[in-house]
């Protein structure tokens, strides 16, 4: 063997065991990984789903989301409502620890609450204008609404209704103190979070790992190599194009679950031609979602006919064969509506979703089909939300809504008035029927109002509302206790290797 | 001494530019900071209070001048992506770890390559060694850089398991391993600027070579060898180390890339990121101390001529 080869095999060992070294893997701890940073961990403050997907595992609030989309129990042990609607009575779990070692008290929970009702204090506030008062009772919280409000327990699992020890008030976004399985020990902005067991978390069972690292890598192609290579075990959500590179790979599971995102293609109903319904009818006809769904997001979504996702359960209503795929219609529409020879618009995609710029290109590809000649323009986060979101200055678009546990805050933003209602939409009946369907205490009449509305949205054909896209989970297969939610969370607690 | 002070002063009225130029550029860009902040969920009052929350309802002056307060007392404020948690200084302090070692290494690289193919290239000039050598060059200078890295990520890494995917541990918890981490970055950082510094090195070596001063050298009996590298090689290298020091302004710019591509947490993908989220104070930190940190080394190089180069030295 000659000297040269000898010292390239030596170097080439001592690099691996170089490599071997650095890697932080036992059995009671994962790595995960995540595109972004969070914004911080003050629940009045933080926006970013990518900070209220790991605060599930910080912090607690009265009540969570189930993986069922169900409300159960958290730091309240139970609730009751007044017959009225009026008043919500919640009783506290006993002997539940801040991470800084205090017990919680009521008084507590009155203080953080009344921040988060508070429209100075928090941008949060506005979804909690319906509150009149909070109190403690002994053991017991109580708060008053102005008005019955359905939607308001729901609101009580998200991040911002969490309870922390106002004696943290001040680091909060950095050092989140919280009553939740695991504490976060460290973060290094742009690099990893370190999240650690709570020794005294009141939940005796969870969480079942040690400590879990949150690694941040923005690439999908550097992630899915990071799993391949064990430095990473879990991807919670994974980019579709890279489904084909891990699908099938020996040792490693895909889960897949509907996120409740709304897919859609916006129109701008206030801008001609759009405002004319055929013309709108036109284009849902035109649109086939199977093959959207196959060339976008590799075959894992379920079709949606309006704004809500089948994941919300009771609530949805089966509205894709409203419109099916039928190019014939669609050009006798774009006819009748003074466009034989169909028209050209522009659509604006998103540059940081790859989904929806994929989903956007193959309607586009349709919709020319029948004669709808559209100019594909990328256009930059930043530029999206201000030029399109919020000026509305555009004429198609397309994005994904997140779902939220209750079908009122997806179903808002299409009343008149509403500042989100981005396609312009506006009619007379939807705005009184969602009133309405705040003010309904009998569950099985609120449910029939909001399938009214999905209905009027689909009715009017307001956009093309494309599909739920699949969550895709990947980890190995030895890795169990993964839980999918209808909602934005990561859920960590239950996460364990098999034995 | 006067030298020196002029380039002092001009390095400080660029840095006033720099600072200047960046900011009023992301005033004039689409797009609002507490927009990207409440994101699809945004209504006016909730930006409004943002907004306010993050001083963004003053005038641009005003903001600009109490930025440029802050700055001179070595505050550069606090990022606005981490609802105002991190000061921007720590951002930076926990990535110059990063960037610097990694361009560092990268420039070592590149003028340990060029300086001897270089040189060879120019005492064989026309010869098969030269055209070999050319050859690679133009190769290096062809290929982009973030497309090689994710080839040398698959085949290094996920292959042969040489090297960590991605990601770097930190210096004081795993210094080997950190430094095994910018090894594959750093070569794919140096090969571009390699391939331009080979060529820098190889023409001004065969402009020297044709000097008198050479001929007098080969005249009186010098070995070849002595003669390119005690003759030529110092020489060539004045204008070697002004050339490597623009490459080292693309190398800043190429971590941008790089660092994403590996996963790096340093100073390109902070700045990076701060654009994407029109993180005013952390854009116009990052910028500030990269345009720094440039202009520090080529003020460096500018005192390095007079030891350099005597010619210099006299024209004071």
């Amino acid at each position: 063997m000659s000297r040269f080869l000898r010292t390239g095999i030596v170097l080439a060992i001592s690099l691996t065991l170089i490599a071997g070294c650095s890697e932080p893997q036992t059995r009671d701890s994962v790595v995960v990984a995540i595109p972004t940073d969070p914004d911080g961990f003050h629940p009045h403050h933080s926006v970013a789903a990518a900070s209220a997907e790991i605060a599930f595992n910080i912090y607690e609030g009265l009540v969570k989301a189930a993986p069922d989309g169900s409300i159960v129990p958290a730091l309240a042990e139970e609730w009751s409502v007044s017959a009225d609607g009026l008043e919500y009575t919640f009783t506290l779990r006993r002997g539940v620890k801040f991470h800084n070692g205090r017990e919680m008290t009521p008084d507590d929970v009155v203080y953080c609450l009344s921040r988060l009702f508070d429209p100075e204090v928090t941008s949060k506030a506005a979804d909690f204008a319906g509150v009149k008062g909070i109190r403690a009772q002994g053991d017991r919280i109580i708060i008053t609404l102005h008005r019955p409000d359905a939607a308001f327990l729901a609101l009580l699992t998200e991040f911002g209704a969490v309870i922390y020890p106002p004696e943290n008030e001040e680091n909060l976004s950095t050092q989140p103190v919280g009553t939740g399985p695991f504490v976060l020990t460290d973060w290094q902005p742009n690099d990893q979070l370190t999240l650690v067991k709570f020794e005294q978390y009141w939940n005796p069972e969870l969480p079942r790992l040690k400590q879990v690292i949150l690694k941040i890598i923005p690439e999908p192609a550097a992630m899915v190599n990071s799993l391949f290579t064990g430095h990473v075990d879990l991807i919670p959500r994974l980019e579709p194009d890279y489904l084909h590179q891990v699908e099938g790979k020996d040792g490693f599971a895909v889960l897949a679950a509907p996120m409740n995102l709304v897919q859609l293609l916006i129109i701008n109903n206030a801008v001609a031609p759009f405002d004319d319904l055929r013309v709108r009818q036109a284009m849902n006809y035109a649109v086939n979602r199977e093959e959207i769904i196959q060339g976008a997001a590799w075959g894992k979504g379920t079709p949606i006919g309006s704004n809500l996702s089948p994941a919300m359960d009771i609530w949805y209503t089966d509205l894709t064969d409203m419109y099916p795929y039928d190019p014939q219609r669609a050009k006798e529409l774009l006819a009748e509506a003074g466009y034989p020879d169909g028209f050209s618009a522009t659509l604006h995609l998103p540059a940081p979703y790859p989904l929806h710029r994929g989903a956007g290109e193959i309607l586009a590809d349709q919709l020319a089909r029948v004669g709808i000649d559209l100019k594909i323009r990328v256009i930059e986060w930043g530029a999206w939300l201000e030029q399109i979101y919020t000026n509305r200055d555009f004429e198609l678009t397309v994005v994904g809504f997140t779902g939220r546990l209750d079908p009122h805050t997806m179903l808002n933003r299409y009343q008149s008035d509403s500042r989100r209602n981005t396609s312009n939409f506006s009619n007379a009946e939807y705005d009184e029927l969602l009133d309405q369907g705040l003010l309904e205490a009998d569950p099985a009449k609120r449910v029939e109002i909001y399938r009214r509305l999905q209905t009027i949205l689909a009715r009017e054909a307001v956009n093309i509302f494309i599909m739920d896209p699949n969550q895709l989970a990947v980890m190995p297969e030895k890795l169990k206790g993964w839980r999918n939610y209808p909602v934005y969370v990561l859920d960590l607690a239950a996460l364990e290797w098999e034995k | 001494m006067m030298y020196l002070l002029k380039k002092l002063f001009g390095m400080l009225a660029t840095l006033a530019v720099v600072s200047i130029l960046t900011f009023f550029t992301l005033f004039v860009l689409p797009g609002d900071p507490a927009l990207l902040i409440l994101g699809t969920e945004a209504d006016p009052g909730a930006l409004e209070l943002v907004r306010a929350q993050l001083g963004l309802d003053r005038p641009v002056i005003v903001q600009y001048a109490s930025w440029l307060g802050g700055v001179v007392r070595g505050d550069f404020g606090r990022s606005l992506t981490f609802s105002r948690g991190y000061a921007v200084a720590d951002l930076i302090a926990a990535a110059l770890p990063v960037t610097l070692p990694l361009a560092a290494m990268a420039i070592f690289l590149a003028m340990a390559v060029a300086i001897p193919l270089g040189t060879l290239a120019a005492s064989r000039r026309g010869k098969t060694a030269d055209k070999i050598i050319l050859g690679f060059s133009q190769a290096g200078l062809s290929i982009p850089a973030f497309w090689l890295g994710i080839l040398a990520i698959q085949f290094f890494a996920v292959r042969l398991g040489w090297f960590p995917p991605g990601g770097m541990p930190r210096w004081s918890a795993d210094p080997l391993g950190a430094l095994n981490s910018l090894i594959l970055p750093a070569l794919i950082l140096a090969l571009p600027r390699a391939a331009i510094l080979t060529r820098i090195v190889r023409t001004a070596m065969l402009e020297i070579l044709k000097e008198d001063y050479i001929r007098t050298a080969r005249g009186k009996g010098l070995p070849e060898t002595a003669v390119i590298l005690k003759h030529g090689l110092s020489n060539a290298l004045v204008s070697v180390s002004t050339v490597a020091g623009i490459q080292l302004i693309q190398l800043v710019a190429g971590t941008v890339v790089v660092e994403q591509v590996f996963s790096l947490p340093g100073l390109g993908r902070l700045i990076l990121s701060a654009v994407l989220l029109r993180d005013l104070p952390l854009v116009q930190g990052t910028i500030f101390v990269g345009a720094a940190i440039i202009l520090a080394v080529n003020f460096l190089l500018d005192s390095l001529y007079p030891i350099l180069d005597p010619r210099i030295r006299g024209v004071q």
